[in-house]
C-alpha cells in the first residue's frame, strides 16, 4: 500500500467519522430548565427542583464541598433543600430552583479563590440567578462579592450562613483599609449575614471569660481567616476587660504533636486557652495534646468553629471535658417553633442525628433569601434591596433584625460546655455594644 | 570526586573570597543556634528536656516514613510522592484491624493489647508492602526508561489516587483513635510528663531501623539492592534481576510505611486522609537532609526535623514561635544544604557536590 | 537499560503494556512505522469524534497539515512553520465568537468557558515558564509557586487599597482619584512584577543553584514553603501590614487603557464591559503569545543552546566553556520573570490574593503540567497547562457528572475528583511517558534509543 492510498484512507475514514459525529452531536446540549438557564455544571449541582411547572429563578449556593470542611458544608445545602421542599418550590408568586456550587477545586483541597472568582462571574453573568447563599470562608466573600455588586440589572442579593470576618460589613479593629465600603462598588448593600461577626462572639467570649474567673489567657488561632479574626476580637475584648493575655500564636493546622507548643503555655502560666479556629484545622488533636500537657485546671474556650460539637467529642475524645464551646445565636431549648421542628425534621431526615449548627444556619439563610424574592419586584435590584430589609420572627435560628450594613442583631452568644461526651447549655451571654467596638 | 566543572567553579569562587568566607558564615550561624539553645536550657531546664523529648519521639516517627522514601531513592533515584499515602492508608488499617475488628481500646488487658498490637502491624506491613509493590509495578515500571521525571508524576498522580481512597475511607475529618497504648507517666520533670506511649513508639523506631541497616548491609538481598542502585546494568550482567530486586525494595518500603502508619496512628491517636500528604513532604525532606539514599541519615534528618519543630513552638526565649514552624525547618534545611551540599551523612558525589 | 531479558509472567504484559509498545515501535522499518503512526492517529480521532466533532475536526485538520507540509513545493515551503501555529492562533482568537455554538463534549463536558479559558491561559504560562528551569535547562524545581506568589502579591500591593496611608495614582483606571492606597496600571505592574520576581528568582538562585539535582529541587521546594507562611504571616511584620495575613488583598485595580486607549477602540476599564470575560481572554491570548515568542526566542539563542547543554550533561557544558552558575540563574531568572507575569495577571484577573492560593499542590501542578504537556517542547507544554488547568477548573466535575449520567449513578462528584485527576495523570503518562507534545529531540531517543540516558541522570 503506497503513502498516497493510506492517506486517502486516514481521510475518507475521518469523513465518515465526521459524518457520524454531526448526526450523534456532542451529547448534552440543551441544559436550560424551562425559564432559567442553569449554571455550569463544573460548578454547580443539576437544578433541584421538584415543584410544578418551571422555575421562575434559580438560587445558588456557594460552599467548599472538597477537603475537610466537606461534613459541614454538605450538610448545609441539605438544609438550603429542605426549606426550599417545605416552600414547596415557591417564593409567594414566584417558582425558585436551587443549585448548589462548589468554590473549592481537587488542586487546592479547599476553597479556591479562582473558583470563587469565576463562580461570581457565573453567577453576576446568569439572568436566572437572583440569590446567592454563601459562602462559607470569608476570604472567598471577600471575592464574591464586589463581582454580585456590580452585576448587570442591579446588585444580586448575598446571604451569608457563616461569614464572620467582621470587615466585610463594618469597620472596626481588625479590619484592613477601605473596608467594608470596597466590596460594594455601586454603593448599594446587597450581602446581609445571619451569623454575627467575629467582634460579638469574641466579645461574648470574653465575658465568659471574665464570668469564670479567669486571669490570664494564651490566645490560639489556626492562622485562616476566620480563627485569626475571632482570635483578635477575643483578645481586644478581653484586654478591654482586664484579663492578661499571656501569649498569641497560631498552630498549624497540618502538624502531628502540639505538645511543644503546649509546654510553652504552661510556662507561660496561663490559666486558660482559648482556641480561635476550626475544628477540622486538626482541632480535636490540639485539644487533646492541650489537656494532656496542661492537666485539667486549666480552662480551655472555643468559638463556634468547634461544631458540631459531637466532631469535637470526636475527635478528642475525653480531653474534650470541660471545653466550652460559644455558638451565635440561642440553644436549641430556647428557640422557637420553627427551630425546634427543624431540628426535629431536618434531623429526621439526615439519619436522626442533631443538626450542624451551620446547617441552622443554612436554613435560615434560605428562608431570608426566598422571603426577600417574595417581597421583590422581581428584579434582582429588588430582591437585593428587599434582603437588607430583612426581619425574621421565631424563624429557623430565633428572631432577628438585619439592620442597613447587613449585619443581625441576634446579639445572644449561647456558651456549651461539654459533660460526659454531651453539650450542655451553660449560659446565654449578650454583649453589651460597649464592648463591641464599632459594632453595628 | 572534584570534576573540571566544579574545580573550575571553585577556583572561581575561590577569586571572590567566597570559599573561605562561606564556612565561616556557616560555623557562626551553628554557634548562634547553639547558644540560643544553651540560653534556653539555662532559664527552663525542665521544659528544654521535656520539649526535647517531644521533639526526639516526634522525630522518630518521621525517621520511619522517611526510611522508605530513602530505599526507594536510593535504588530509583525516585522521589516516590505517593509513599506518604501508602503510610496514611497504613493508619487506615490499623484503624480497620485494629480498633474496628479486634475491638482493642483503652480497656483492653495486655496480653490482649500486645497480640493484638502485633496482629495489626503484620495486617498493615503486608497490605501498604503489597501496595506499595503493586504501585511500582503499575505506574513505575513501565516508566523505567522514560525520562527520569515521568515517574515523578505518575507518582504525584497516584499520591491523588491514595488521598482520594482515603478520603472515601476515612471521610473529611480527622478521625480518633482509642487510646490502646498505656499512657501512664514515665518520669516527669519540672511537672513536665513523658507518657509511656511516647516512649513506647519512640523505642520502636530503633529496632526497625537496625534491621534494615541489617538487611541493606549484611544479606544477599541487600547486596544485590546496593548492586542495582549503583547500576542497573551491570547488576543485570551480574545475574541479578533487577525487576525483582526492585519490587523487594518497594515491598520492604511499602512494608515499612505500614509500621509507621501504625506507630503514627498509636502516637497521635488522630489520623486524616491528607496526613500522608504533609508528613510525606517532611519525610522526603529528611531524608534529602541526611544525605539521598542513607539510612541512618535519614532518620538522623527526621530526628532533627522534629527537634527544630518543638523546639520552636514549646521554647519560651526568643523563639520565633509557632507561627513560623515551617519557614524555620526550611530555613535550616536550606542552610544546611548551603554550606554541606551533600547532606548530613551523605557522601560527596558529583550529584551532591 | 536492563529492563528486557527476563522471562515475563503472562500478566506483565498488561502492566507492561506501553512499554511493549515502544519496543515494537523500536523494531519496525520506516514504512510500517509511517503506517502504524495512521493506524494510531485514526484512533485517537475516533476517540476525539465520539467526545465532540469540533475538537476531531481541528486535531484532523493539524494531522492533515503536518502530512501535507513537506510536499509544499519550493518557493511557498519558507511559510510552513507558520503554518501550524497561525491555525492554533486563528482558533484561539476567534474562540469567544463561537465557543457558545460549540454544545458540549462527551464525558468531559462544556468546552471550556471562557473564564476557565483565562485561567488555562495563566497557567500554560507559568508551564512555560517552568519549562525554561525544568525542560530548558534540566533543574527540578518544585517551589515554582513562591514566584507566582511574588507576582501576585506585587500587583496586589501597588493596585489596591492596602497601603492605604499613601496615595499614589498612576494610571490606574476606574479608581477615584482620592482612594487611598497605591494604585498603579496594571499593564505597568506586569512588567515590574516580572522584574521584582526576577530579582528574588537571582537572590534565590545564587546561594542555591550550585546544588546539583533532587538536593536543588528540596530547596526550591523550601522556598515554596516559606514565601507563603511569609504572606500568612505578613499582617503583622514587627507592626507593619504587608500583606494583610490571612484576610488576603482584595479588590484589586481592574486593569484597562484609560480614556486615551478608549479613543484607539481599547477598552478602557475592564470591569465597565459588558464582554467582560472576552477581553480578559484577549489579554491572556496576547500574554502567553508573547511568552511563547520569547521562549522560542531563547530557546535557539545561545543561552538556549546552554541551558540544553547543561540539562544534558552539565560536566561536559562546563568544559566547552558553559559558565554554569551564570547559566543556570539565568534560567531562574527568566522562569522567575514569567511566573511573576502570570502571577499578577492572575491577581488582577481574580481581583484577590490570597496567602492560601499557593501552596506545595500548585507547584506539583504546574510541574505536572509541563512533563505531561512534553518537557522542553513549548507547545507541549502549553498544551498540558492548558488541560490540566481545564480539568482542574471544570473538567473533573464535567466528567463526574457524564459518569452519572451515562451509568444512571449517582455518586458524589468532589469527593471523587482528586482520585479521577491522579488516575488521568497517571494513565497520560504510562501512554505517553514523553509528554502529549514531546521535543522531538526526547521523541527520538525514546523511539529509537539514541539515547538511553534518562534526562537529569547524572553520570555516575
Amino acid at each position: 500500500m503506497s503513502k498516497k492510498h493510506s492517506l486517502a484512507a486516514l481521510v475518507g475514514i475521518t469523513a465518515a467519522l465526521a459524518l457520524l459525529a454531526a448526526g450523534c452531536g456532542g451529547g448534552g446540549g440543551g441544559k436550560s430548565g424551562g425559564n432559567v438557564s442553569a449554571l455550569p455544571a463544573s460548578s454547580c449541582s443539576d437544578i433541584f427542583y421538584e415543584g410544578g411547572g418551571d422555575p421562575d429563578y434559580l438560587i445558588a449556593s456557594d460552599l467548599p464541598l472538597q477537603g475537610s470542611g466537606r461534613t459541614q458544608t454538605v450538610q448545609m445545602t441539605e438544609a438550603v433543600k429542605f426549606v426550599l421542599k417545605q416552600h414547596n418550590f415557591k417564593a409567594g408568586k414566584y417558582k425558585v430552583g436551587y443549585q448548589s456550587c462548589d468554590d473549592a477545586t481537587a488542586q487546592a483541597g479547599k476553597w479556591d479563590s479562582a473558583k470563587c472568582s469565576s463562580n461570581a462571574n457565573a453567577y453576576a453573568g446568569n439572568k436566572s440567578v437572583v440569590g446567592v447563599i454563601g459562602t462559607f470562608n470569608s476570604g472567598c466573600a471577600e471575592i464574591i462579592i464586589p463581582v454580585l455588586n456590580r452585576a448587570a440589572d442591579g446588585p444580586v442579593a448575598m446571604v451569608s450562613p457563616a461569614n464572620t470576618y467582621v470587615g466585610l460589613t463594618h469597620g472596626g479593629p481588625g479590619t484592613a483599609a477601605g473596608e467594608p465600603d470596597k466590596y460594594y462598588p455601586t454603593g448599594q448593600r446587597n450581602y446581609i449575614r445571619i451569623v454575627a461577626a467575629d467582634d460579638f462572639q469574641g466579645a461574648a467570649d470574653a465575658i465568659n471569660a471574665k464570668n469564670l474567673g479567669l486571669k490570664k489567657v494564651y490566645i490560639l488561632n489556626d492562622k485562616e481567616a476566620y480563627g485569626l479574626g475571632v482570635a483578635t476580637d477575643f483578645k481586644n475584648s478581653v484586654t478591654q476587660l482586664g484579663l492578661s493575655v499571656a501569649g498569641f500564636g497560631a498552630w498549624n493546622g497540618k502538624a502531628s504533636s502540639y505538645t511543644g507548643l503546649a509546654t510553652k503555655i504552661k510556662q507561660s502560666g496561663a490559666d486558660s486557652v482559648f482556641v480561635g479556629g476550626l475544628v477540622c484545622e486538626n482541632g480535636g488533636k490540639l485539644i487533646k495534646d492541650l489537656r494532656s500537657v496542661l492537666g485539667d485546671s486549666v480552662t480551655l474556650l472555643a468559638p463556634d468553629g468547634f461544631t458540631p460539637i459531637s466532631a469535637v467529642v470526636d475527635g478528642a475524645g475525653k480531653a474534650a471535658e470541660g471545653l466550652y464551646v460559644s455558638v451565635a445565636g440561642q440553644p436549641n431549648e430556647n428557640l422557637g417553633v420553627t427551630g425546634k421542628k427543624f431540628v426535629k425534621d431536618f434531623g429526621a431526615q439526615i439519619g436522626g442525628e442533631k443538626p450542624d449548627p451551620y446547617a441552622a444556619y443554612a436554613g435560615q439563610s434560605a428562608e431570608v433569601l426566598l422571603k426577600a424574592i417574595e417581597t421583590s419586584d422581581g428584579s434582582r435590584k429588588s430582591v437585593a434591596t428587599q434582603l437588607l430589609q430583612t426581619k425574621v420572627t421565631d424563624g429557623i435560628i430565633g428572631t432577628f433584625t438585619i439592620n442597613e450594613k447587613g449585619d443581625t442583631d441576634a446579639n445572644p452568644v449561647t456558651q456549651y460546655l461539654i459533660k460526659n461526651g454531651k453539650q450542655t447549655t451553660f449560659k446565654v451571654i449578650t454583649p453589651p455594644t460597649s464592648l463591641v467596638k464599632g459594632g453595628a | 570526586m572534584a570534576t573540571d566543572a566544579s574545580r573550575q567553579q571553585t577556583a572561581r569562587l575561590r577569586s571572590l573570597g567566597a570559599v573561605g568566607v562561606v564556612p565561616w558564615i556557616g560555623r557562626l550561624l551553628v554557634l548562634l543556634l547553639l547558644a540560643w539553645l544553651a540560653v534556653n536550657l539555662y532559664k527552663t531546664p525542665s521544659d528544654f528536656v521535656a520539649v526535647g523529648l517531644e521533639g526526639l519521639t516526634l522525630g522518630l516517627v518521621y525517621g520511619l516514613i522517611a526510611l522508605g522514601y530513602s530505599l526507594v531513592y536510593g535504588i530509583l533515584e525516585l522521589i516516590n510522592f505517593a509513599h506518604g499515602d501508602v503510610f496514611m492508608l497504613g493508619s487506615w488499617i490499623s484503624l480497620a484491624v485494629g480498633a474496628h475488628t479486634l475491638n482493642l481500646g483503652a480497656d483492653s488487658s495486655g496480653l490482649a493489647v500486645i497480640g493484638g498490637l502485633v496482629l495489626t502491624l503484620l495486617a498493615a506491613a503486608a497490605f501498604c508492602g503489597v501496595l506499595n509493590v503493586t504501585i511500582e509495578r503499575v505506574a513505575y515500571r513501565p516508566l523505567r526508561n522514560a525520562p527520569r521525571l515521568a515517574p515523578l508524576i505518575t507518582a504525584i498522580g497516584m499520591s491523588f489516587i491514595l488521598q482520594d481512597v482515603g478520603l472515601n475511607r476515612l471521610g473529611p475529618a480527622p478521625v480518633s483513635i482509642p487510646n490502646i497504648l498505656p499512657r501512664g507517666t514515665v518520669f516527669s520533670i519540672g511537672g513536665n510528663i513523658y507518657r509511656w506511649d511516647s516512649l513506647i513508639v519512640a523505642v520502636s523506631t530503633v529496632p526497625v531501623l537496625l534491621l534494615l541497616v541489617w538487611l541493606v548491609q549484611r544479606t544477599r538481598q541487600g547486596r544485590a539492592m546496593r548492586a542495582v542502585a549503583q547500576d542497573q546494568e551491570a547488576a543485570a550482567m551480574m545475574g541479578i534481576n533487577v525487576n525483582r530486586i526492585i519490587s523487594f525494595t518497594f515491598l520492604i518500603a511499602g512494608a515499612l510505611a505500614g509500621v509507621a502508619g501504625l506507630l503514627y496512628a498509636l502516637y497521635s491517636t488522630n489520623i486524616q486522609f491528607d496526613q500522608g500528604f504533609t508528613l510525606g513532604l517532611i519525610a522526603f525532606t529528611a531524608a534529602v537532609l541526611g544525605g539521598i539514599g542513607n539510612l541512618p541519615g535519614a532518620v538522623l534528618g527526621a530526628v532533627i526535623i522534629g527537634l527544630i519543630q518543638q523546639f520552636n513552638e514549646g521554647l519560651s526565649w526568643h523563639a520565633p514561635g509557632s507561627d513560623w514552624t515551617q519557614s524555620i525547618v526550611f530555613a535550616i534545611l536550606i542552610l544546611i544544604l548551603v554550606f554541606r551540599p551533600e547532606g548530613l551523612l551523605g557522601e560527596r558525589t558529583p550529584e551532591g557536590g | 537499560m536492563a529492563s528486557a531479558e527476563y522471562r515475563r509472567p503472562w500478566f506483565h504484559r498488561y502492566t507492561g503494556l506501553p512499554g511493549e509498545l515502544r519496543r515494537r515501535w523500536r523494531g519496525m522499518d520506516d514504512r510500517k512505522r509511517f503506517q502504524a503512526g495512521i493506524v494510531l492517529r485514526v484512533l485517537l480521532l475516533a476517540v476525539l469524534i465520539v467526545i465532540g466533532w469540533p475538537l476531531a475536526l481541528l486535531v484532523a485538520i493539524l494531522f492533515a497539515v503536518k502530512y501535507l507540509l513537506p510536499r509544499v513545493p519550493e518557493p511557498w515551503s519558507r511559510f510552513n512553520r507558520f503554518v501550524t501555529p497561525g491555525i492554533i492562533l486563528l482558533v484561539a482568537v476567534t474562540y469567544p465568537f463561537f465557543v457558545e455554538g460549540l454544545g458540549s463534549m462527551r464525558l468531559l463536558g462544556d468546552y471550556p468557558g471562557l473564564d476557565t479559558a483565562v485561567i488555562m491561559g495563566v497557567y500554560a504560562m507559568m508551564a512555560v515558564g517552568l519549562n525554561i528551569v525544568v525542560g530548558y535547562a534540566g533543574l527540578l524545581d518544585l517551589g515554582y509557586v513562591a514566584f507566582y506568589a511574588m507576582g501576585a502579591y506585587t500587583a496586589a500591593w501597588f493596585a489596591s487599597v492596602q497601603f492605604a496611608h499613601r496615595n499614589v495614582h498612576f494610571g490606574a483606571v476606574g479608581v477615584g482619584s482620592n482612594t487611598p492606597g497605591i494604585h498603579i496600571s496594571i499593564w505597568l505592574l506586569l512588567i515590574v512584577a516580572g522584574i521584582f520576581t526576577l530579582v528574588i528568582g537571582v537572590l534565590i538562585g545564587l546561594p542555591t543553584l550550585r546544588l546539583r539535582g533532587d538536593y536543588l529541587a528540596i530547596v526550591t521546594l523550601g522556598f515554596g514553603e516559606i514565601l507563603p507562611q511569609v504572606a500568612r504571616n505578613g499582617d503583622n511584620l514587627g507592626g507593619f501590614n504587608l500583606t494583610n495575613g490571612p484576610n488576603g488583598i482584595t479588590p484589586i485595580d481592574a486593569p484597562g487603557f484609560g480614556s486615551v486607549g478608549g479613543k484607539i477602540g481599547l477598552p478602557e476599564n475592564y470591569l465597565a464591559v459588558s464582554n467582560r470575560n472576552e477581553i480578559y481572554f484577549w489579554t491572556v491570548l496576547v500574554l502567553v503569545i508573547l511568552t511563547i515568542f520569547v521562549s522560542l526566542r531563547l530557546r535557539d539563542s545561545r543561552l538556549g543552546r546552554a541551558w540544553i547543554a547543561i540539562r544534558e550533561d552539565e560536566t561536559a557544558a562546563a568544559a566547552m566553556g558553559v559558565p554554569l552558575m551564570r547559566t543556570k540563574t539565568w534560567a531562574y531568572a527568566t522562569g522567575a520573570f514569567i511566573g511573576g507575569v502570570a502571577g499578577a495577571y492572575f491577581a488582577a484577573f481574580k481581583s484577590s490574593t490570597f496567602p492560601g492560593d499557593f501552596s506545595f499542590n500548585i507547584s506539583a501542578f504546574i510541574l505536572s503540567m509541563v512533563i505531561l504537556g512534553g518537557m522542553g517542547n513549548v507547545w507541549g507544554v502549553v498544551f498540558g497547562g492548558a488541560f490540566l488547568a481545564f480539568l482542574n477548573q471544570q473538567g473533573l466535575s464535567d466528567i463526574g457528572h457524564s459518569i452519572n449520567q451515562t451509568f444512571g449513578t449517582s455518586f458524589d462528584v468532589p469527593k471523587y475528583q482528586f482520585g479521577i485527576y491522579g488516575l488521568i495523570i497517571v494513565a497520560v503518562m504510562l501512554i505517553r511517558p514523553e509528554g502529549l507534545i514531546p521535543s522531538s529531540r526526547r521523541q527520538r531517543e525514546l523511539h529509537e534509543g539514541v539515547a538511553d540516558t534518562p534526562l537529569y541522570d547524572v553520570q555516575k
